[in-house]
């Protein structure tokens, strides 16, 4: 299981805000442990009961998107059952590499999760309820589902779909291709899978921590929930953060937090990676102000994404380290989409040659141009969220592609910080 | 008057000749995300679908003004029913085939948000049968296509059709699979940006 170190435990290095964490114990938590905190699942007894409290509650999509989960579920519930089918998944395929907050909340309160995925499916009226994991599922997971089955605290039974390690086969419309037996890759929307889905039935594709936060809601209300984070982004989201230490942490941050007590601002960092691979580098000290929310984030151009969150320390080399991870971007190209499968690798190749010594003239403006053409022609948001990365590691690390332009590197340390999966795709198998 | 129709359904067959030689065309293009000049990618695919819709309706002239016309007897049941016809038994048969497969091709394409994409992939493929059979109607029915320079337009049109379906070919041979495609384009830019550096990085 993970190696990611739980920060938000209690007695965790991190001081929080009052009520936090409500979504990590400090051990994982049984059935039993989790029915003694919580009590049994507390269903409505009739679909779309939930769904005004969820709307209440502000709660958004925590995969990334952001997205306002009571819209997504009134469109499922609104749906008609199709071919005697409607589906919920609970989405745990975390393809973000540098993401380990799902698998953590997997492990310590997989019962959590699975409420919420119950609750979904009764809020929206689903025949068949899903978890789709990018791992093969852990102790924890299927002692929760035996335990639950044998309690019959289960309206629906609840089936896992190994979801192949690439950074798209989270996506929603991959999800719904990868659970019906093809290849996980996005497909061109719409028809959303919330209308026409799995098998064309109507199908809520839902974040694991996203459930999770819907399962307390149902339990302790929406003015429980807007008890922390800001108003127009209430609640709290688990982050993964990368610091100097070396270490990667998962913590339970209220939204609106200081990116500054998460992250840390000293001498150590030169700047701030926020939203993960498909995020925004932030310059250091100018940024040191912001709050982890997407009001705040929006002045430089971020988003909060999924959580991921780094500190890259001043001893490295960030012009190297974008170029590292454009290229496994470019290389997780589905290749269905002719300017991602042109465009991503022609960008992930300036941009290494920025990072060598002595690059052409022309080079910085070819990847200007090139960014420009790529940027919302895809059948997914690859493009685009690759292409918001590398422009803004083109402005904050501007002063070290002049240095490497005449052949020198600030960096002392030449270890790579960000983590990269190895190998890239080159068969149908590698998406299945 | 009644030569006036006989007249007529000769001209619109062989404007639907040309038609479907370009509908045949356009179509492998589509197939294989070329492009015409000057134009974008989308625009193919619809002039594609314009084409074919206009070449049935010069079909429809062709048909019915044949049956009407009082030269010859043709019932028009043999329009859609292949061989059904006592004058030029055989040619107009072939007519007749051509016709059903075009139909059923305009049917599933109109249908195709309905339908499985492998079974109208599997009628559309058809359009390969359809306009050999369609040219051999015109030739052998036709007295106009069989001399001079309609001979050479009618072997023109062979000639592109015999060329875009070998391009077709050799370019779907040359296709890398989906999964491999991007690990293909990757290496090649990866491979060419190394060499533009010119020095080292001093550290």
């Amino acid at each position: 299981m993970s190696t990611a170190v739980n920060e938000s435990a209690p007695g965790g290095a991190a001081r929080q805000a009052a009520g936090l964490p409500r979504l990590l114990p400090a051990a994982p938590e049984d059935l039993h442990a989790h029915l003694a905190r919580y009590g049994p699942t507390p269903y409505r007894g009739r679909t779309n009961l939930l769904i005004d409290d969820i709307e209440t509650s502000g709660l958004t999509g925590r995969g990334g998107a952001a997205f306002p989960v009571y819209r997504k579920l009134a469109v499922v519930a609104r749906a008609g059952v199709r071919q005697g089918r409607k589906v919920v998944v609970a989405n745990g395929a975390e393809s973000e590499p540098a993401s380990r907050k799902d698998e953590l909340l997997l492990g310590l309160a997989p019962n959590l999760v699975l409420d919420g995925l119950q609750l979904a499916a009764e809020a929206v009226g689903a025949t068949e309820a899903h978890l789709y994991l990018h791992y093969a599922p852990g102790p924890q997971i299927l002692r929760a589902l035996a335990e639950r089955s044998s309690r019959g605290l289960d309206r629906l039974a609840v089936t896992i779909t190994q979801a192949p390690p690439r950074f798209l086969a989270g996506q929603e419309a991959a999800v719904v291709n990868r659970l019906g037996g093809g290849p996980a890759l996005p497909t061109f929307q719409p028809p959303r899978v919330s209308e026409r889905g799995l098998g064309g039935a109507p199908t809520l594709v839902q974040n694991v921590e996203t459930l999770a936060h819907l399962a307390l809601i149902a339990r302790y209300g929406p003015r429980w929930f807007r008890a922390v984070g800001t108003s127009d982004e209430p609640g709290s989201m688990l982050t993964t953060i990368y610091r100097p230490d070396a270490k990667t942490h998962v913590r339970e941050a209220a939204i609106g937090t200081p990116l500054e007590a998460l992250l840390g601002a000293g001498a150590d960092v030169q700047a701030w990676l926020v939203g993960g691979y498909h995020g925004t580098w932030l310059p250091m000290p100018e940024a040191a102000g912001i709050t982890l929310d997407n009001a705040s984030l929006r002045r430089f151009g971020a988003a909060a994404g999924a959580g991921v969150l780094a500190a890259l320390p001043s001893d490295r080399c960030g012009l190297t380290e974008a170029a590292r991870v454009t290229g496994y971007l470019a290389a997780e190209s589905a290749g269905q989409c002719g300017p991602c499968l042109n465009g991503l690798p022609r960008i992930a190749a300036a941009l290494a040659e920025l990072a060598g010594a002595g690059h052409r003239r022309r080079t910085l403006a070819d990847l200007e141009r090139w960014s420009g053409l790529v940027k919302g022609r895809g059948a997914c948001n690859h493009p685009d969220g690759t292409v918001r990365f590398v422009r803004s590691a083109l402005t904050v690390f501007a002063p070290e592609i002049k240095r490497h332009a005449r052949g020198q590197c600030s960096a002392t340390d030449r270890r790579p910080f960000l983590p990269l999966p190895d190998g890239i795709p080159t068969r149908e198998e590698d998406w299945t | 008057m009644n030569t006036a129709f006989w007249y007529a359904s000769r001209a619109t067959g062989i404007v639907a000749l040309l038609l479907l030689t370009a509908v045949l065309v356009l179509g492998i293009l589509v197939n294989r995300q070329g492009r015409l000049p000057g134009l974008p990618r989308f625009a193919v695919t619809d002039l594609h679908r314009n084409l074919s819709l206009l070449s049935v309706s010069f079909i429809a002239v062709h048909v019915f003004t044949a049956v009407l016309d009082t030269y010859v007897h043709i019932p028009l049941v043999s329009a859609v029913i292949p061989f059904a016809s006592g004058y030029e038994r055989f040619w107009l048969g072939l007519g007749a085939v051509s016709l059903d497969i075009m139909l059923a091709m305009i049917v599933t394409s109109l249908l195709r948000g309905r339908l499985n994409r492998v079974l109208w992939r599997a009628v559309h493929l058809l359009a390969y049968a359809s306009w050999p059979v369609a040219f051999a109607h015109s030739i052998g029915s036709s007295k106009d296509l069989q001399q001079g320079w309609m001979l050479a337009v009618a072997v023109g049109c062979a000639m592109i059709v015999l060329a875009a379906v070998v391009w077709r070919l050799a370019d779907a041979a040359r296709q890398v699979p989906r999964a491999g495609r991007v690990a293909a384009v990757f290496a090649q830019h990866t491979a060419s940006a190394a060499r533009r550096n010119r020095g080292t990085v001093a550290r």
